[in-house]
Protein backbone atom coordinates (compact mmCIF):
# COMPACT_ATOMS: atom_id res chain seq x y z
CA UNK A 1 0.00 0.00 0.00
CA UNK A 2 2.84 2.36 0.89
CA UNK A 3 4.23 2.16 -2.65
CA UNK A 4 1.00 3.14 -4.39
CA UNK A 5 1.10 6.65 -5.84
CA UNK A 6 -2.23 7.59 -4.28
CA UNK A 7 -0.90 6.74 -0.84
CA UNK A 8 1.67 9.53 -0.92
CA UNK A 9 -0.99 12.04 -1.90
CA UNK A 10 -3.46 10.84 0.71
CA UNK A 11 -0.74 10.74 3.38
CA UNK A 12 0.41 14.27 2.66
CA UNK A 13 -3.18 15.46 2.67
CA UNK A 14 -4.00 13.88 6.01
CA UNK A 15 -0.82 15.10 7.63
CA UNK A 16 -1.27 18.65 6.36
CA UNK A 17 -4.86 18.78 7.56
CA UNK A 18 -3.86 17.49 10.97
CA UNK A 19 -0.98 19.89 11.60
CA UNK A 20 -2.80 22.87 10.12
CA UNK A 21 -5.81 22.26 12.31
CA UNK A 22 -3.70 22.16 15.45
CA UNK A 23 -1.88 25.33 14.37
CA UNK A 24 -5.05 27.24 13.59
CA UNK A 25 -6.44 26.26 16.96
CA UNK A 26 -3.29 27.39 18.70
CA UNK A 27 -3.19 30.68 16.81
CA UNK A 28 -6.80 31.34 17.79
CA UNK A 29 -5.96 30.69 21.43
CA UNK A 30 -3.10 33.17 21.49
CA UNK A 31 -4.59 35.73 19.10
CA UNK A 32 -6.19 37.94 21.73
CA UNK A 33 -3.00 38.07 23.75
CA UNK A 34 -0.91 38.96 20.72
CA UNK A 35 -3.21 41.82 19.76
CA UNK A 36 -3.42 43.03 23.36
CA UNK A 37 0.37 42.96 23.65
CA UNK A 38 0.75 45.20 20.62
CA UNK A 39 -1.82 47.62 21.95
CA UNK A 40 -0.12 47.78 25.36
CA UNK A 41 3.26 48.49 23.73
CA UNK A 42 1.78 51.50 22.03
CA UNK A 43 -0.07 52.70 25.11
CA UNK A 44 3.08 52.37 27.20
CA UNK A 45 4.97 54.46 24.65
CA UNK A 46 2.28 57.15 24.81
CA UNK A 47 2.60 57.28 28.62
CA UNK A 48 6.39 57.36 28.38
CA UNK A 49 6.33 60.29 26.00
CA UNK A 50 5.19 62.47 28.91
CA UNK A 51 7.97 62.25 31.52
CA UNK A 52 5.70 63.60 34.29
CA UNK A 53 3.52 60.49 34.08
CA UNK A 54 4.56 57.53 36.24
CA UNK A 55 4.35 54.53 33.96
CA UNK A 56 2.71 51.64 35.85
CA UNK A 57 3.64 47.96 35.43
CA UNK A 58 2.32 46.32 32.27
CA UNK A 59 -1.03 45.01 33.64
CA UNK A 60 -2.15 48.56 34.58
CA UNK A 61 -0.88 50.34 31.48
CA UNK A 62 -4.18 50.06 29.64
CA UNK A 63 -6.17 51.48 32.54
CA UNK A 64 -3.80 54.43 33.09
CA UNK A 65 -3.77 55.12 29.38
CA UNK A 66 -7.54 55.31 29.13
CA UNK A 67 -7.71 57.57 32.21
CA UNK A 68 -5.28 60.11 30.80
CA UNK A 69 -5.62 60.00 27.04
CA UNK A 70 -8.41 60.24 24.57
CA UNK A 71 -8.51 60.05 20.84
CA UNK A 72 -9.97 63.22 19.37
CA UNK A 73 -10.89 63.94 15.78
CA UNK A 74 -9.82 67.52 16.42
CA UNK A 75 -6.28 66.49 17.30
CA UNK A 76 -5.39 65.35 13.78
CA UNK A 77 -4.56 61.77 14.65
CA UNK A 78 -2.83 62.57 17.94
CA UNK A 79 -4.00 61.49 21.37
CA UNK A 80 -5.04 64.26 23.75
CA UNK A 81 -3.41 64.21 27.19
CA UNK A 82 -5.93 65.27 29.84
CA UNK A 83 -4.85 66.38 33.28
CA UNK A 84 -7.77 67.10 35.66
CA UNK A 85 -10.05 67.42 32.65
CA UNK A 86 -7.81 70.03 31.04
CA UNK A 87 -5.77 69.48 27.90
CA UNK A 88 -2.14 69.23 28.95
CA UNK A 89 -0.57 68.11 25.70
CA UNK A 90 -0.72 65.86 22.68
CA UNK A 91 0.83 62.46 21.97
CA UNK A 92 1.76 62.36 18.30
CA UNK A 93 2.48 58.91 16.78
CA UNK A 94 5.65 58.59 14.71
CA UNK A 95 6.41 56.04 12.06
CA UNK A 96 9.08 55.73 9.41
CA UNK A 97 12.12 53.97 8.09
CA UNK A 98 15.02 53.27 10.42
CA UNK A 99 18.39 51.92 9.35
CA UNK A 100 17.37 48.25 9.46
CA UNK A 101 13.64 48.23 10.05
CA UNK A 102 10.76 50.64 10.67
CA UNK A 103 10.92 52.79 13.79
CA UNK A 104 7.65 53.57 15.55
CA UNK A 105 7.27 55.88 18.49
CA UNK A 106 5.36 58.69 20.10
CA UNK A 107 6.34 62.28 20.72
CA UNK A 108 4.70 64.33 23.45
CA UNK A 109 3.97 67.95 22.50
CA UNK A 110 2.82 70.71 24.86
CA UNK A 111 -0.69 72.14 24.66
CA UNK A 112 0.46 75.32 22.92
CA UNK A 113 2.41 73.26 20.33
CA UNK A 114 5.67 75.09 21.09
CA UNK A 115 7.54 72.57 23.22
CA UNK A 116 8.46 68.89 22.95
CA UNK A 117 7.73 67.25 26.30
CA UNK A 118 9.23 63.85 25.64
CA UNK A 119 9.70 61.02 23.18
CA UNK A 120 9.55 57.25 23.28
CA UNK A 121 9.84 54.34 20.88
CA UNK A 122 7.92 51.09 20.90
CA UNK A 123 9.14 49.42 17.77
CA UNK A 124 12.65 49.49 16.38
CA UNK A 125 15.28 47.02 15.30
CA UNK A 126 18.38 49.17 15.11
CA UNK A 127 21.86 47.83 15.84
CA UNK A 128 22.08 46.83 19.53
CA UNK A 129 24.51 49.06 21.36
CA UNK A 130 24.40 51.73 18.65
CA UNK A 131 21.17 52.75 16.91
CA UNK A 132 19.10 50.85 19.46
CA UNK A 133 20.30 53.34 22.07
CA UNK A 134 17.63 55.75 20.84
CA UNK A 135 15.40 53.91 23.33
CA UNK A 136 17.71 54.69 26.26
CA UNK A 137 16.94 57.45 28.73
CA UNK A 138 20.18 59.37 27.98
CA UNK A 139 19.14 59.96 24.41
CA UNK A 140 15.42 60.44 24.97
CA UNK A 141 15.85 62.90 27.84
CA UNK A 142 17.52 65.35 25.48
CA UNK A 143 14.15 65.90 23.83
CA UNK A 144 12.45 67.04 27.02
CA UNK A 145 11.78 70.75 26.84
CA UNK A 146 12.99 71.18 23.29
CA UNK A 147 11.51 74.20 21.51
CA UNK A 148 9.61 73.25 18.38
CA UNK A 149 11.39 74.96 15.47
CA UNK A 150 10.07 76.13 12.14
CA UNK A 151 7.36 73.99 10.63
CA UNK A 152 9.69 72.72 7.87
CA UNK A 153 12.18 71.43 10.44
CA UNK A 154 10.64 71.21 13.90
CA UNK A 155 13.61 69.42 15.47
CA UNK A 156 17.17 68.51 14.55
CA UNK A 157 19.63 65.78 15.50
CA UNK A 158 23.20 67.07 15.22
CA UNK A 159 26.60 65.40 15.56
CA UNK A 160 28.03 65.50 19.08
CA UNK A 161 30.77 67.90 17.91
CA UNK A 162 28.24 70.67 17.13
CA UNK A 163 26.60 72.57 19.96
CA UNK A 164 22.84 72.14 19.51
CA UNK A 165 20.32 74.96 19.03
CA UNK A 166 17.07 75.24 21.01
CA UNK A 167 15.36 72.66 18.85
CA UNK A 168 18.27 70.27 18.47
CA UNK A 169 19.68 67.25 20.25
CA UNK A 170 22.96 65.39 19.99
CA UNK A 171 23.12 62.27 17.83
CA UNK A 172 24.51 58.97 19.11
CA UNK A 173 28.08 58.54 17.98
CA UNK A 174 28.44 55.49 15.79
CA UNK A 175 24.76 55.53 14.88
CA UNK A 176 24.75 58.27 12.24
CA UNK A 177 22.43 56.44 9.85
CA UNK A 178 19.83 55.75 12.52
CA UNK A 179 19.93 59.37 13.67
CA UNK A 180 19.64 60.80 10.16
CA UNK A 181 16.59 58.66 9.47
CA UNK A 182 15.14 59.39 12.89
CA UNK A 183 15.38 63.13 12.30
CA UNK A 184 13.57 62.72 8.99
CA UNK A 185 10.78 60.61 10.40
CA UNK A 186 10.19 62.80 13.44
CA UNK A 187 10.14 65.93 11.31
CA UNK A 188 7.82 64.43 8.72
CA UNK A 189 5.35 63.41 11.38
CA UNK A 190 5.59 66.67 13.30
CA UNK A 191 5.38 68.94 10.26
CA UNK A 192 2.33 67.16 8.93
CA UNK A 193 0.68 67.18 12.30
CA UNK A 194 1.46 70.85 13.06
CA UNK A 195 0.18 71.78 9.63
CA UNK A 196 -3.06 69.93 10.33
CA UNK A 197 -3.36 71.43 13.81
CA UNK A 198 -2.79 75.00 12.68
CA UNK A 199 -5.52 77.23 13.96
CA UNK A 200 -7.47 74.38 15.53
CA UNK A 201 -8.75 74.36 19.07
CA UNK A 202 -9.62 71.14 20.82
CA UNK A 203 -12.42 71.02 23.34
CA UNK A 204 -11.50 70.08 26.86
CA UNK A 205 -14.53 67.81 27.07
CA UNK B 1 22.87 0.82 12.84
CA UNK B 2 21.95 1.59 16.42
CA UNK B 3 24.18 3.99 18.29
CA UNK B 4 24.88 4.02 22.01
CA UNK B 5 23.29 6.98 23.84
CA UNK B 6 26.76 8.08 24.93
CA UNK B 7 27.90 8.27 21.34
CA UNK B 8 24.79 10.18 20.32
CA UNK B 9 25.47 12.77 23.02
CA UNK B 10 29.18 13.13 22.30
CA UNK B 11 28.61 13.36 18.57
CA UNK B 12 26.04 16.12 18.96
CA UNK B 13 28.06 18.08 21.47
CA UNK B 14 31.54 17.72 20.09
CA UNK B 15 32.60 15.10 17.55
CA UNK B 16 29.96 16.03 15.00
CA UNK B 17 29.10 19.44 16.41
CA UNK B 18 26.70 21.11 14.00
CA UNK B 19 28.53 24.44 14.09
CA UNK B 20 32.24 23.77 14.03
CA UNK B 21 32.23 20.31 12.40
CA UNK B 22 29.32 20.45 10.00
CA UNK B 23 29.16 24.26 9.62
CA UNK B 24 25.36 24.20 9.69
CA UNK B 25 23.02 26.89 10.93
CA UNK B 26 25.59 29.61 10.41
CA UNK B 27 23.14 32.38 9.44
CA UNK B 28 21.48 32.40 12.81
CA UNK B 29 24.87 31.99 14.48
CA UNK B 30 25.96 35.25 12.94
CA UNK B 31 22.66 37.06 13.30
CA UNK B 32 21.49 36.53 16.86
CA UNK B 33 24.73 36.43 18.81
CA UNK B 34 25.25 40.11 19.54
CA UNK B 35 23.44 40.03 22.89
CA UNK B 36 23.54 37.01 25.24
CA UNK B 37 19.85 37.06 26.23
CA UNK B 38 18.61 36.94 22.63
CA UNK B 39 21.03 34.13 21.92
CA UNK B 40 19.86 32.11 24.89
CA UNK B 41 16.22 32.32 23.79
CA UNK B 42 17.18 31.42 20.24
CA UNK B 43 19.14 28.39 21.49
CA UNK B 44 16.24 27.15 23.61
CA UNK B 45 13.85 27.61 20.67
CA UNK B 46 16.10 25.74 18.28
CA UNK B 47 16.74 22.90 20.72
CA UNK B 48 13.03 22.46 21.40
CA UNK B 49 12.16 22.55 17.71
CA UNK B 50 14.88 20.05 16.84
CA UNK B 51 13.85 17.65 19.60
CA UNK B 52 10.16 17.77 18.80
CA UNK B 53 10.69 17.52 15.04
CA UNK B 54 13.01 14.53 15.46
CA UNK B 55 10.43 12.89 17.71
CA UNK B 56 7.60 13.40 15.24
CA UNK B 57 9.63 12.38 12.21
CA UNK B 58 10.76 9.28 14.04
CA UNK B 59 7.22 8.35 15.10
CA UNK B 60 5.98 8.67 11.52
CA UNK B 61 9.02 7.00 9.93
CA UNK B 62 7.31 3.68 9.17
CA UNK B 63 4.38 5.37 7.46
CA UNK B 64 6.05 8.15 5.51
CA UNK B 65 6.67 7.23 1.86
CA UNK B 66 10.32 7.83 1.01
CA UNK B 67 9.67 10.02 -2.00
CA UNK B 68 7.73 12.65 -0.05
CA UNK B 69 9.68 12.48 3.22
CA UNK B 70 11.30 15.90 2.76
CA UNK B 71 7.92 17.56 2.32
CA UNK B 72 6.66 15.90 5.45
CA UNK B 73 9.75 16.93 7.41
CA UNK B 74 9.43 20.54 6.29
CA UNK B 75 5.80 20.54 7.32
CA UNK B 76 6.60 19.13 10.75
CA UNK B 77 9.46 21.56 11.35
CA UNK B 78 7.35 24.53 10.23
CA UNK B 79 4.61 23.40 12.57
CA UNK B 80 6.86 23.49 15.64
CA UNK B 81 8.57 26.72 14.61
CA UNK B 82 5.24 28.51 14.24
CA UNK B 83 4.17 27.24 17.66
CA UNK B 84 7.38 28.57 19.26
CA UNK B 85 6.93 31.87 17.42
CA UNK B 86 3.34 32.21 18.62
CA UNK B 87 4.30 31.42 22.22
CA UNK B 88 6.96 34.13 22.13
CA UNK B 89 4.60 36.63 20.53
CA UNK B 90 1.91 35.97 23.10
CA UNK B 91 3.94 35.65 26.29
CA UNK B 92 7.23 37.45 25.66
CA UNK B 93 6.53 40.11 23.04
CA UNK B 94 9.72 42.10 23.71
CA UNK B 95 11.86 39.06 22.99
CA UNK B 96 9.80 38.19 19.95
CA UNK B 97 10.60 41.59 18.50
CA UNK B 98 14.29 41.43 19.43
CA UNK B 99 14.65 38.20 17.52
CA UNK B 100 12.67 39.61 14.62
CA UNK B 101 12.44 37.16 11.73
CA UNK B 102 15.02 34.73 13.09
CA UNK B 103 12.59 32.56 15.03
CA UNK B 104 10.64 31.98 11.83
CA UNK B 105 13.88 31.26 10.03
CA UNK B 106 14.55 28.24 12.27
CA UNK B 107 12.49 26.44 9.62
CA UNK B 108 15.38 26.86 7.22
CA UNK B 109 18.03 26.00 9.79
CA UNK B 110 19.94 23.10 8.30
CA UNK B 111 20.53 21.52 11.69
CA UNK B 112 16.87 20.68 12.20
CA UNK B 113 16.27 19.12 8.81
CA UNK B 114 19.74 17.59 8.83
CA UNK B 115 19.00 15.66 12.02
CA UNK B 116 15.52 14.63 10.85
CA UNK B 117 16.92 13.33 7.59
CA UNK B 118 20.16 11.80 8.86
CA UNK B 119 19.01 10.30 12.11
CA UNK B 120 15.35 10.58 13.14
CA UNK B 121 14.03 9.15 9.85
CA UNK B 122 15.72 5.82 10.48
CA UNK B 123 15.84 5.50 14.26
CA UNK B 124 13.31 4.89 17.05
CA UNK B 125 11.85 7.89 18.93
CA UNK B 126 14.03 7.66 22.07
CA UNK B 127 17.41 7.95 20.39
CA UNK B 128 15.95 10.45 17.90
CA UNK B 129 14.93 12.85 20.69
CA UNK B 130 18.31 12.43 22.36
CA UNK B 131 20.06 13.14 19.08
CA UNK B 132 17.95 16.23 18.44
CA UNK B 133 18.52 17.50 21.95
CA UNK B 134 22.28 17.09 21.93
CA UNK B 135 22.66 18.62 18.50
CA UNK B 136 20.64 21.55 19.81
CA UNK B 137 22.91 21.76 22.83
CA UNK B 138 26.00 21.52 20.65
CA UNK B 139 24.68 24.47 18.66
CA UNK B 140 23.74 26.33 21.84
CA UNK B 141 27.05 26.21 23.64
CA UNK B 142 28.98 27.52 20.65
CA UNK B 143 26.43 30.30 20.13
CA UNK B 144 26.52 31.30 23.77
CA UNK B 145 30.32 31.39 23.70
CA UNK B 146 30.18 33.70 20.68
CA UNK B 147 27.50 35.88 22.27
CA UNK B 148 29.36 36.27 25.56
CA UNK B 149 32.49 37.41 23.74
CA UNK B 150 30.61 39.78 21.46
CA UNK B 151 28.51 41.38 24.16
CA UNK B 152 31.46 41.68 26.55
CA UNK B 153 33.88 43.20 24.06
CA UNK B 154 31.28 45.29 22.25
CA UNK B 155 29.13 46.60 25.07
CA UNK B 156 31.01 45.76 28.29
CA UNK B 157 28.06 43.79 29.64
CA UNK B 158 26.88 40.19 29.92
CA UNK B 159 23.12 39.61 29.97
CA UNK B 160 22.86 43.37 30.41
CA UNK B 161 24.89 43.40 33.64
CA UNK B 162 27.91 45.66 33.61
CA UNK B 163 31.16 43.75 33.94
CA UNK B 164 33.96 45.34 36.01
CA UNK B 165 36.63 46.92 33.84
CA UNK B 166 34.83 46.24 30.54
CA UNK B 167 31.98 48.62 31.40
CA UNK B 168 34.33 51.40 32.55
CA UNK B 169 35.91 54.05 30.34
CA UNK B 170 39.24 52.17 30.58
CA UNK B 171 37.84 49.67 28.13
CA UNK B 172 37.43 51.20 24.71
CA UNK B 173 34.33 49.34 23.50
CA UNK B 174 34.86 47.38 20.29
CA UNK B 175 31.63 48.53 18.72
CA UNK B 176 32.29 46.42 15.63
CA UNK B 177 31.77 43.32 17.79
CA UNK B 178 28.03 43.93 18.15
CA UNK B 179 27.69 44.76 14.47
CA UNK B 180 27.46 42.06 11.80
CA UNK B 181 31.22 41.87 11.03
CA UNK B 182 31.90 41.03 14.68
CA UNK B 183 29.92 37.82 14.23
CA UNK B 184 32.26 36.67 11.48
CA UNK B 185 35.42 37.44 13.48
CA UNK B 186 34.28 35.66 16.62
CA UNK B 187 32.77 32.70 14.79
CA UNK B 188 35.97 32.20 12.83
CA UNK B 189 38.11 32.41 15.97
CA UNK B 190 35.92 29.89 17.78
CA UNK B 191 35.95 27.51 14.79
CA UNK B 192 39.72 27.76 14.79
CA UNK B 193 40.05 27.02 18.51
CA UNK B 194 37.57 24.14 18.50
CA UNK B 195 39.01 22.56 15.39
CA UNK B 196 42.54 22.81 16.76
CA UNK B 197 41.46 20.95 19.88
CA UNK B 198 39.60 18.44 17.68
CA UNK B 199 42.69 17.90 15.51
CA UNK B 200 44.76 16.95 18.54
CA UNK B 201 42.18 14.37 19.59
CA UNK B 202 42.24 12.77 16.17
CA UNK B 203 46.05 12.45 16.25
CA UNK B 204 45.87 10.61 19.55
Amino acid sequence: MKDKPWFAVAYMFVITVFFSTVLIGFARLTQDRVIANEQVMFERAVLESFPEIDVPPTPQVNQRFSELFKKSDDAAGAFVYLKDGQIAGYAVPLEGKGFWAPIRGVVGVSKDLTTILGISFYDQNETPGLGARITEADFREQFEGLTVGKIERPIGIRPPSVSPADNEVHAISGATQTCVRLEVLINEALSAWLEAMNGREVDDE
Amino acid sequence: MSKAPRDIMLDGLWRDNPIFRQILGICSTLAVTNVVLNTAVMCVSLTVVTMMSCLTVSLLRDWTPRNIRMMVQTLIIAFYVIIVDLILKAYWPEMSRNLGPFVGLIITNCIVMGRCEAFAGSNPPGPAVLDGMFNGLGYSFILLAIAVLRELLGMGTILGFEIPYFATPYWDKWIIMVMPPGGFFVLASILWVCRSIGAKEVKK
